[in-house]
């Protein structure tokens, strides 16, 4: 599961999450997860203010296609000089599980 | 102060060359902060000034702040109140200086405005509003760096990438000073509150901050969160270490942090969003 802007939404896509109006997360959901996403359906939560969906996979691929390990790599090299600092290592033990969260699709929508 | 830092400081402070904020500022900020007809007057002075009443309503609404559905000025006096109001109306306008500088920071500063925003919320604080801005500005010593000090800037970048230092050792290798120091000089400059200048100036050696210990350590973290999210670009390629003074000054543990980093990511794509759509402009 991956949750994107509604900008990089696009037709076919499958809903991962109900959608509420203006991002709100209660209420009455204006599209139920599983649905696929059509244009019209994505012009109409547009209009409803809606930023963001959660969609099945990980359609979107930031930076040229980034994969989970050249995140992980990525994020090693951000940690290079602080990893000795006790917080510093704790915030990139946080970050990695943070990012094996969300790139691992399956084992994600298991969790839900 | 060596030789070259004081000169350093009189072409920055150069009032011909230097961004300055919109009068409407000044006269907001001589307005005393709960008199009935100090909202009025105030309400008048930022609506008769269009740009500005559209900058501060787009910001209102931006994911740094949050509030959604303000729509117009008198209604964000009512629904947010003065002070907040006046915060926007002072960050809006410095954006104004800095969008056009550089996307990278631009999105760096409203992630370490949301990022702050969220920490202070989380922890209780109070002025959360002020919080956000004051991460919002943060850096704003780079964006006066790379307007004034075009030859410089290159120099210091050459040497973050040859050298794999932090912005901030190669800054004072350069030119003697850092973008921390200078965004203070600036803040004294603009008459700004010691609540945001000393995030501002001491959000790279929070012990320093005498005042707004709290303030400047939520900024800190945030900078250092956001920087270890690889979120917008702040001419930094490595997260700083986490100052043992910001950390213990805001009771942090693992189980916050952790819970931190998921709902500053979160709302991180909000930003995404926001500056997509402002660079469709
Ligand atoms: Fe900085
Ligand atoms: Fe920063």
């Amino acid at each position: 599961m991956q949750k994107i802007p509604l900008l990089l939404a696009r037709e076919g896509m499958t809903l991962a999450r109900d959608v509420f109006r203006g991002n709100a997360s209660t209420g009455m959901p204006i599209c139920g997860k599983g649905h696929e996403l059509t244009t019209s359906l994505i012009e109409r939560f547009d209009k409803l203010e809606v930023q963001a969906v959660y969609v099945e996979g990980h359609p979107v691929w930031e930076e040229g296609g980034a994969s989970l390990d050249n995140l992980l790599c990525a994020l090693d090299g951000r940690f290079i000089k602080t990893m000795h600092n006790p917080q510093n290592a704790m915030l990139h033990t946080i970050y990695k599980a943070y990012l094996i969260k969300s790139m691992g699709g399956d084992c994600d929508r298991q969790a839900e | 102060m060596t030789d070259k830092r004081s000169k350093l400081k009189k072409i920055i402070l150069d009032t011909k060359t230097l961004p300055t904020l919109p009068s409407v500022i000044h006269k907001l900020n001589s307005l005393s902060d709960n008199e009935r007809s100090s909202v009025r007057e105030m309400a008048r002075i930022v609506s008769s000034d269009q740009v500005l009443s559209a900058r501060i309503l787009r910001l209102a609404n931006s994911p740094s702040y949050g509030f959604h559905k303000v729509s117009t000025i008198s209604n964000a006096m009512i629904l947010l109140g003065v002070n907040v109001v006046k915060s926007l109306a002072l960050s809006s306008s410095i954006f104004a200086i800095m969008e056009k500088e550089s996307v990278g920071l631009w999105e760096h500063s409203l992630a370490v405005g949301v990022a702050a925003n969220l920490i202070a919320r989380k922890l209780g604080l109070q002025e959360c509003e002020e919080i956000a801005t004051a991460g919002l500005l943060h850096d704003i010593g780079k964006v006066i760096i790379a307007l004034k000090c075009n030859e410089a800037e290159k120099s210091i970048l050459n040497l973050v990438n040859e050298r794999q230092m932090y912005c901030i050792e190669a800054e004072r290798e350069i030119i003697d000073t850092d973008h921390a120091e200078i965004g203070g000089w600036l803040s004294k400059n603009w008459f700004l509150p010691d609540k945001l200048s000393e995030p501002i100036a001491f959000h790279h050696n929070v012990a320093q901050s005498v005042h707004h210990c709290l303030k400047t350590s939520v900024v800190h973290i945030a900078d250092v969160i956001v920087k270890a999210s690889g979120f917008g670009c702040s001419g930094d390629c490595f997260v700083p270490q986490i100052e043992d003074i910001a950390w213990n000054t805001l009771q942090l543990n693992e189980k916050m942090l952790a819970e931190l980093v998921d709902e500053i990511e979160d709302k991180l794509i909000e930003v995404k969003n926001f500056s997509l759509e402002m660079m469709g402009d």
